[in-house]
């Protein structure tokens, strides 16, 4: 609290970010966690609430007729400004947001401070809830070929990657800590995702540290390994995510990429992602031209050609169909990696394991995938995300893209995933908010020092909990094992409004398609349980049930009494109980939409 | 209990599996594959084959070359590839707007032929030199029977007879349209000043005008508008009275020309309204071309000389900026998207920038009626081109009737056919002249904006993307009678409802395929799109139809429609039980007092 100067200003105002309506006046907050805008000009009590921590930049702008503005503009892109009138107040409340929004040590974000009223047994069990390891056990492993090693159980191996790790039952352990040694940070070639159905696998790791000539003996054990693993295919490939200039640039450095001539039966290819300051920049260029007021078609089309970001959207993406064609049809292992391997590596692993495996866009299968592919490989999110106030260059957009080209995939196959967009934007809020415990470190060995697992509460069983409003009314089981082939056509790529625009009302789209198809299920839930209701009383009345409360015990009768067998997923096709039926029943919460959000809303200029 | 036995016997609801719907349906050239084995095209009545050509090369610039038969009828090219693919190729002749040779014999002795359409495809085709010069290639055929109009032919729609249930050529009836606006009543009234098209012979016969303007005053206040369009009304507003009014520039000329019973007509149509004591008037085109148009003896009115009004332009451009636009999207996108720079490829076509102008222009009318509750009269220069544009996209955002099918037909029935919109000019339909400058893509964009406003609103409107697709295929095609001719007059004379059939007729005919599923009747709801550039699309699903790598990878219909089809079985199944619980409850009411039954509300119908 010491930071906070000034805890309430009054008769502050908001400015609408587009159009010139009059602005909206009332109280700023300034709380140990949040800002707050308490809206007093309207009659109904409207509340704009910003956590600290997601608050990217403060500015003050140069004094107007109206006082002193205030923009703010946060990491999950809710951008507010505000007009105070008194300098002063100003001031304090520039400096104290400064402060709180770049928290000195990880101790000071909010997760430490959170407390959803949970025991410790419920928080350990929280923990417990999504265990990547037991995705490995999903895809089939261990096996004849591949096996879980625990070589790396005091981060001995390599600092940064999980305790275990998914390696070829042929690599001995010399092998595995040779390659290590060849490998930068020792991130060696480790089990991204077993495909069963052909036996190929996609590996990741980080770049050799091949310089401009330098072999080593176990590596190319190590990919031979992976190699022979698959033994229908007769070439392995070796995908570097970089541009080819990036990584020749780093032989200079002593790191590089592998030469074909030293690996047997691998096909080396570049993709041509490029790196975290590019992206960091290209995400600064999209956001200018999101802030355009009224963009002529000129400027809106050349800015976001210029921006390059669905470019590079497109570019993971391409990356990630290559993946997935060549172990699904192909047949063909891959190992991916670009410099370290725990940027663009994770981008392109994670997005061909979504396109491979359908279990990965189930709401749990998204849950695990990025606790497997993120936040156990080490994604840097401490950094990455700037949770701590830190070196602004390790910043970037890395995570935010993978989330994009997973909408974009979702816009491409509206009935291929369980989950809705509310579910992406809500991962992507928690993965800048630090709410919970989740997303806070670089990598695993982190969080345990940090002890993260005994002060901070996971997200995940917080989002199951809700996944009734995350759910994508349209999705269809009945897709089976089917690998997606989206289009990467460039005019698939499009600026993402729900992510962009998510908190300005005026531009978002007057009827959302998701709101109406939840309003549907959320009805048909209800006369779901309407249904179950009347057929209890009319069981009552035939005396077959007790004149009583909820059933307890089934009898053949009972059964016989739940006629209509309603199957929202082919897996629990199950007849409908009595009180089976609510707990599985698709509940959705509604926001509003429909007639609200017809009203006129004033024309834009 | 047995009763409800033989219920639960029955499978939750029967789902036809067929998933290869609305995907395939939106392709014509797939739903030809579905249903044809033979070489020749299945033959509409009155359809006939006028030639053959086996050995034909159809370039296809995604699948490479195909060879196959083609064949030529009064009515279609049909070409249909029998080897190594099953590939066909349904194209009614009135798509093609030019076939060109190609080059001289090549050196296998082929000679190449390029169709350039109206639907954004070229087609290419190769086939050998006629040995014997005097046989006719099937191109020349092809030629004479694509561009009828220009070789004293008459047009398939004459010709083509089948009968439908309903006649579409009812579906529009003037006075009972503005019997439902509510008119006339005791400001307006209806006229019969046009009833033989003597006052103005693009209008229709049918015109509303205000009560206290004798039909006298109409034809001096006609000798001041372009080509005697005079200020009608199009649309009142059921609460405020607030109307729509449309018109063609004022003669105006250089001199600066006044007319008093101009200047009192627009004075009264603004009296008419009591709500505002103003009167917006929205000139559609860029001020420099209204302007300009003072040379020709057009131009704007002047604010001196309409008192209370205020003149707004609105910056949509000609019929030949826009067909220019056209030209270049289609260079942009067919056959093939280049991989990069595909955002500054679509801005220099400045067709979504046309697009927003339009909507945008919509927008503010609609605005100033619904909010401001004040009178608009809407003009461009002739007024069957912009003004059709924008009166009736603003009507569609005023008024839900619009918003369903059969409102929808109407509202193109009158705002463009009966108004004049020149159909058979913008279009060429059978005419081989395809450098007329007054060909112009206006209706195609027109379309365009609805489907953006469909985006924006998917609940709101009755019809599917289907149904725009339809109307612009049958816009081409010459199958139907209704985009005939360029006035209403001419419709008459050429007695097209007797002798063509009208395309809703057609559609009418099977609705469900035109249905969107999740429509709900907001009828009294006013829509205000979102026009910034954020929400403009490029219409892929009709632009880029023709690109297999754009077809639409998940039948997404199909699936509304399930799900709706579950909840309404669900809620029958409600209905039924709570019928059987009260009926059981009253019969034995005195014995169980205590029976819950009674504080169960009817379940509503949703949605």
């Amino acid at each position: 609290m010491e930071h906070i100067l000034t805890p309430k200003v009054e008769e502050v105002k908001l400015l609408d970010r587009y159009t010139a309506k009059k602005p909206a006046i009332g109280t700023l907050y300034l709380t140990a966690t949040h800002l707050i805008f308490v809206e007093t000009s309207c009659n109904t009590r409207k509340e704009t609430w910003m956590l600290h921590h997601l608050i990217a930049t403060v500015e003050k702008l140069p004094l107007t007729a109206m006082g002193f503005p205030l923009h703010i503009s946060c990491k999950n892109f809710h951008v507010a400004h505000f007009v105070i009138s008194s300098e002063t107040d100003c001031q304090n409340v520039h400096q104290s947001l400064v402060r709180l929004s770049q928290p000195g040590k990880v101790e000071e974000l909010y997760a430490f401070l959170y407390n959803p009223k949970q025991d410790e047994d419920e928080r350990r069990n929280g923990w417990g809830f999504i265990d990547s390891a037991m995705d490995f056990k999903r895809m089939g492993l261990p096996n004849e070929v591949w096996e879980m090693t625990d070589l790396n159980k005091n981060y001995e191996l390599c600092s940064t990657y999980h305790s275990q790790l998914g390696i070829p039952k042929t690599a001995s352990k010399g092998t595995v800590f040779g390659s290590a040694k060849f490998r930068s940070r020792g991130r060696i070639p480790t089990l991204s995702y077993y495909h069963k159905e052909s036996n190929a696998a996609i590996c990741r790791c980080s770049q050799p540290l091949s310089g401009l000539s330098a072999r080593c003996v176990e590596d190319e054990e190590m990919l031979q390994a992976i190699s022979r693993a698959n033994p229908k295919s007769t070439f392995m490939y070796v995908v570097d995510t970089r541009p080819k200039l990036n990584a020749m640039a780093n032989r200079a450095a002593g790191k590089g990429y592998e030469n074909e001539d030293n690996y047997s039966n691998i096909r080396f290819q570049f993709v041509g992602i490029e790196n975290i300051h590019v992206m960091r920049n290209s995400l600064q260029k999209l956001l200018e031209v999101c802030a355009m007021k009224s963009p002529t078609m000129s400027d809106y089309l050349t800015g976001l050609e210029n921006s390059g970001w669905l470019r590079h959207i497109k570019a993971v993406m391409d990356a990630g169909v290559f993946l997935a064609k060549a172990v699904a049809e192909d047949k063909v292992s891959v190992l991916v990696h670009c410099s370290d391997g725990w940027d663009r590596t994770a981008q392109v692993c994670s997005l061909a394991s979504i396109l491979l495996d359908p279990f990965y866009r189930t709401i749990k299968g998204l849950m695990v995938l990025i606790e497997k592919e993120w936040i156990a490989m080490g994604h840097k999110f401490t950094q990455r995300c700037g949770h701590v106030d830190g070196d602004p260059k390790e910043v970037s957009p890395v995570f935010t893209q993978f989330i994009e080209c997973l909408w974009n995939l979702m816009e491409q196959y509206p009935c291929g995933f369980e989950y809705n967009e509310k579910y992406l934007l809500e991962i992507h809020n928690h993965v800048y908010s630090c709410q919970f415990g989740n997303f806070i470190g670089n990598c695993q060995r982190e969080r345990e020092e940090m002890r993260l697992y005994e002060r901070t509460f996971s997200v995940w069983p917080f989002l199951w909990e809700n996944r009734h409003q995350y759910r994508n009314p349209l999705h269809k089981c009945s897709l089976g094992r089917e690998v997606l082939r989206p289009s990467t056509l460039p005019l698939n790529f499009k600026f993402w409004c729900g992510m962009y625009n998510h908190f300005d009302k005026g531009m978002q789209p007057k009827q959302s398609i998701l709101d109406l198809l939840l309003t549907i299920t959320q009805k048909k839930a209800e006369s779901e349980k309407k249904m179950t209701d009347l057929q209890r009383q009319l069981a009552v009345m035939d005396g077959v049930l007790a004149d009583q409360g909820s059933p307890t015990g089934t009898s053949p009768e009972q059964t016989s009494l739940s006629p209509v067998s309603v199957s929202h997923t082919a897996e629990n096709a199950k007849p409908l109980m009595n009180g089976a039926a609510v707990e599985e029943a698709e509940i959705e919460l509604v926001s509003t939409a429909g007639s609200e959000k017809m009203e006129p809303v004033a024309i834009e200029n | 209990r047995s009763d409800r036995s033989t219920h639960a016997a029955k499978p939750p609801f029967a789902m036809s599996s067929d998933n290869v719907a609305i995907s395939a349906e939106f392709s014509p050239e797939l739903r030809v594959l579905r249903d044809s084995n033979k070489e020749e095209p299945q033959l509409l009545p009155k359809e006939s084959v006028q030639d053959m050509a086996k050995d034909v090369t159809y370039i296809c610039p995604y699948i490479g070359a195909l060879r196959g038969t083609l064949t030529v009828t009064n009515y279609r090219l049909f070409f249909k590839c029998m080897d190594r693919v099953s590939f066909v190729l349904d194209l009614p002749l009135g798509v093609v707007s030019r076939v060109e040779k190609i080059g001289g014999a090549s050196s296998r002795g082929e000679v190449s032929y390029g169709l350039v359409c109206k639907d954004i495809r070229n087609l290419r085709f190769a086939h050998k030199q006629m040995e014997d010069s005097l046989i006719k290639s099937i191109f020349e055929i092809l030629m004479k029977f694509a561009f009828p109009v220009s070789n004293g032919l008459t047009i398939f729609a004459f010709e083509y007879g089948q009968v439908y249930p309903e006649n579409g050529w009812k579906v529009y009836d003037a006075q009972a349209e503005y019997k439902r606006q509510g008119l006339p009543n005791e400001s307006w009234r209806i006229t019969k000043v046009n009833d033989h098209y003597e006052l103005c012979d693009t209008y229709p016969s049918t015109l509303v005008v205000p009560v206290n303007i004798p039909d006298e005053e109409l034809k001096r206040v006609a000798a001041f508008r372009a080509k005697g369009r005079i200020p009608v009304l199009s649309w009142i507003h059921p609460e405020s009275q607030a109307t729509v009014i449309r018109c063609s520039q004022p003669m105006v000329g250089v001199n600066g020309k006044r007319s008093k019973d101009d200047e009192k007509y627009l004075q009264t149509i603004m009296d008419a309204n009591a709500q505002s004591h103003k009167l917006f008037i929205f000139d559609a085109r860029p001020s420099v071309n209204a302007a300009a148009n003072k040379m020709k003896g057009g131009g704007y009115e002047s604010e001196d000389a309409y008192q209370n009004a205020e003149l707004v332009f609105l910056d949509i451009h000609n019929i030949h900026v826009m067909r220019e636009s056209l030209r270049k999207l289609k260079e942009v996108v067919y056959p093939n998207i280049e991989e990069s720079h595909w955002f500054s490829n679509l801005e220099s076509t400045h067709w979504l920038e046309h697009i927003k102008l339009i909507l945008a222009g919509a927008l503010r009318i609609a605005d100033k009626v619904e909010s401001g509750k004040t009178s608009v009269v809407v003009h461009c220069s002739d007024g069957w081109d912009r003004t059709a544009q924008l009166t009736s996209l603003a009507m569609l955002m005023l008024d839900g009737h619009y918003r369903t099918i059969r409102g929808f037909q109407v509202l193109l029935e009158k705002e463009w056919l009966s108004f004049g919109h020149r159909f058979q000019l913008r279009i060429g339909h059978g005419d081989k002249n395809h450098t007329d400058a007054d060909r112009s893509p206006v209706f195609l964009q027109f379309i365009d904006c609805v489907w953006q406003m469909i985006r924006q609103f998917p609940a709101a409107f009755e019809f599917n993307e289907y149904f725009l697709i339809t109307i612009l295929d049958h816009l081409y095609s010459c199958l139907f009678g209704t985009f005939m001719c360029n006035s209403e007059q001419q419709r008459v004379k050429e007695e097209l409802p007797k002798k063509t059939v009208s395309l809703w007729a057609y559609i009418n005919s099977q609705l469900e395929e035109f249905t969107n599923p999740l429509y709900v009747n907001y009828s009294n709801h006013v829509l205000f799109p979102v026009v910034s550039m954020r929400h403009l699309e490029l219409w892929v699903g009709y632009y880029i139809r023709w690109n297999p790598r754009m077809r639409p990878q998940e039948p997404v219909h199909q699936r509304y429609k399930e799900l709706l089809a579950k909840r309404a079985e669900l809620q029958k199944r409600v209905e039924e039980l709570q019928r059987e619980v009260t009926n059981r409850s009253a019969a034995s009411s005195s014995e169980r007092a205590g029976s819950p039954t009674r504080s169960i509300t009817p379940v509503q119908t949703f949605v």
